[in-house]
């Protein structure tokens, strides 16, 4: 999973970052990493997959369009689609850096108070095994059809897997390296600061890479709920599927699928560079 | 921080000795009234030279829950005066680690008391005089070498008042890490890795280093240029040292005294000296003397696991 998904980008961040502190290494591992071998296999499944799906396409014109028909409506309505995305990213945006944050920080206090987490966690399970699908349309009445349902949908949906793993990575802390610290009589905001932060963050990506793609599920369910809201990638999905209108419908389902590849590709990008001392096969992959 | 100050100026002092009387076999003899006295725990400025050093009185510790607790420290004593390097070796379950842990103020004992330069161990952490080398580096993968060995001046800032902070460059120099300074942990070996943990306990200008089986996890070889490399440095810079170790050429390379501990409960089981002449060499290892020692102390060690499954 490591370069071949995230296509390019990674594959310049890994140089980059590494080239920055183990230089000799750097451009071997670039060659490693063009070496077709490593991104053959991906693209002749894409290959197949799309070969396949125009057949289907072909064979079923009422179930689903072909490709070239999804491309031409992307581009005819290019300016639409693009308005709605900017609708769908901006609650991505919003709705997932309050869930991280909040999550993170919900974290940081669970692992610091154990009574917090006593107090705090039946509440957060409860909250979070009540079905997301089942919470947006009450969200709708209480907050209207702005964007304000969405962006807590969103938020929501990020909000758990950013707070269990982020907790765990808090509270797994290399015992020795705490034995040393307790010696020296450190603080805890010491032991936050120099060991616990840091050493979380391969579980904070691994939470992230969790929770975006979960965060464009939350925009766009909370954009199906919201009937007569005509913005946002989730809308057009609704409308376009209601009407029957194959190629706009898997236009809009294309571009959330294309949200979500940059996200998981700057999230990748990101990762490498925080993460550049973490054993890559560790955790978050 | 006025006694910290006095205690950090003094040097060794063979006067100063206070071994326990309690401890059994092996021990040398001191005069008489010299353990006695540390049982206060107020020290003042004119006692603490005697109290210079680890003194370890009657500690029990059992685990587990209640009704079903398992004795693994029983009524331990045990004295290392500063400068002294004293190793502790036994078997698995003997409780040495737990001794060692014990001293570092990272488990509390059940009865008994443990003083470190005649402070309570947890007065003695708050001054930062417990220098701790745990059994891996347990070095910071995101932080360079000489910031890895910054860290202890860093950490509880308070307790670096008056006194002798080294300079990490320096003494990651005289441990031949010198071009490795701003390095990552990820791109050194097990052994310089290790060496930078040691260099991290140093640093601060503990008067206490405890090890806990340090060079276990190298091969054969490196470890010996370990030991020689901890020999001397600790030469110049004479702590007490507690050391725990598996490897009984590897206690008597190193120590003033041996600590042979017997399991269930974990106890003393005798205390054996060496009176290799330092500074030692790697030709040690060929001497008669060394073999003796070698022959007395797996004596001991078999002694002692013949009493586990007796």
């Amino acid at each position: 999973m490591s370069t071949t998904d995230t296509s390019a980008l990674a594959v310049q961040a890994a140089t980059s970052a590494t080239g920055r502190r183990f230089s000799p290494l750097a451009s071997a591992k670039f060659k490693q990493n063009l070496r077709w071998s490593n991104w053959a296999p991906a693209v002749i499944t894409f290959v197949i997959a799309a070969a396949l799906w125009q057949i289907t396409a072909i064979a079923n014109p009422y179930v689903i369009p072909t490709i070239d028909q999804v491309w031409v409506s992307l581009i005819n309505d290019a300016d639409t689609y693009w308005a709605n995305m900017l609708v769908t990213g901006l609650e991505v945006l919003v709705g997932a850096s309050s869930g991280i944050i909040a999550g993170f920080i919900l974290a940081i206090i669970m692992a610091e108070f154990q009574v917090m987490e006593r107090a705090v966690m039946p509440l957060v399970v409860v909250v979070m095994v009540t079905p997301i699908v089942a919470i947006a349309p009450a969200l709708v009445v209480a907050f209207g059809f702005g964007m304000t349902p969405k962006f807590i949908v969103t938020a929501l949906v990020v909000f758990f897997p950013m707070l269990v793993n982020s907790l765990a990575g808090l509270r797994d802390v290399d015992d020795r390296a705490l034995d040393v610290m307790k010696t020296l009589h450190a603080s805890r905001w010491e032991i936050f600061r120099d060991l616990r932060f840091t050493g979380s963050m391969p579980y904070v990506f691994a939470g992230l890479r969790i929770a975006l793609p979960l965060a464009i599920v939350g925009a766009a369910v909370a954009e199906f709920v919201a009937a007569g809201q005509q913005a946002g990638l989730g809308s057009l999905v609704t409308i376009a599927a209601a009407q029957a209108n194959l190629p706009v419908t898997w236009a809009s389902i294309t571009l959330l699928c294309f949200m979500g590849v940059v996200l998981i590709s700057l999230l990748a990008l990101v990762r490498k560079r925080v993460l550049w001392w973490s054993d890559g096969a560790a955790v978050g992959r | 921080m006025k006694r910290l100050s006095l205690i950090f100026t003094q040097t060794a002092n063979s006067s100063g000795r206070a071994t326990n009387p309690t401890i059994p076999l092996g021990c040398r003899t001191n005069p008489p009234g010299a353990a006695s006295g540390f049982t206060t725990q107020g020290v003042t400025v004119e006692t603490a030279q005697p109290h210079a050093g680890v003194h370890i009185e009657n500690v029990s510790k059992s685990f587990g829950p209640d009704g079903a607790r398992t004795l693994v420290l029983n009524q331990v004593s045990l004295s290392i005066k500063m400068g002294e390097f004293v190793s502790v070796i036994g078997p698995s379950g003997c409780g040495k680690s737990t001794l060692l842990k014990t001293v570092a103020g990272l488990i509390d004992a059940d009865s008994g008391t443990v003083m470190v330069d005649g402070m309570t161990v947890k007065a003695a952490t708050k001054n930062k005089m417990i220098g701790l080398v745990p059994q891996s580096p347990a070095l910071l993968p995101w932080r360079t070498v000489l910031d890895n060995v910054r860290l202890p001046m860093t950490v509880n800032p308070k307790a670096n008042a008056n006194r002798n902070l080294r300079d990490p460059r320096e003494i990651l120099e005289s441990f031949g890490l010198g071009a490795a300074l701003d390095k990552y942990p990820g791109q050194l070996s097990g052994g310089m890795q290790q060496r930078v943990a040691i260099a991290r306990a140093f640093v601060f200008d503990p008067s206490v280093l405890l090890m806990d089986e340090p060079f276990s996890a190298l091969d054969e070889m490196n470890r010996d240029a370990q030991r020689l490399g901890l020999l001397d440095f600790w030469q110049s810079n004479r702590k007490a040292v507690m050391f725990v170790t598996h490897s009984v050429p590897e206690a008597i390379m190193l120590s003033d005294r041996i600590v042979v501990m017997g399991a269930h409960p974990g106890h003393i089981a005798e205390i054996i000296d060496v009176p290799l002449p330092r500074p030692r060499t790697i030709d040690v290892y060929a001497t008669d003397e060394f073999r003796d020692l070698e022959g007395q102390v797996r004596g001991t060690l078999r002694e002692v696991m013949g009493q586990k499954s007796a």
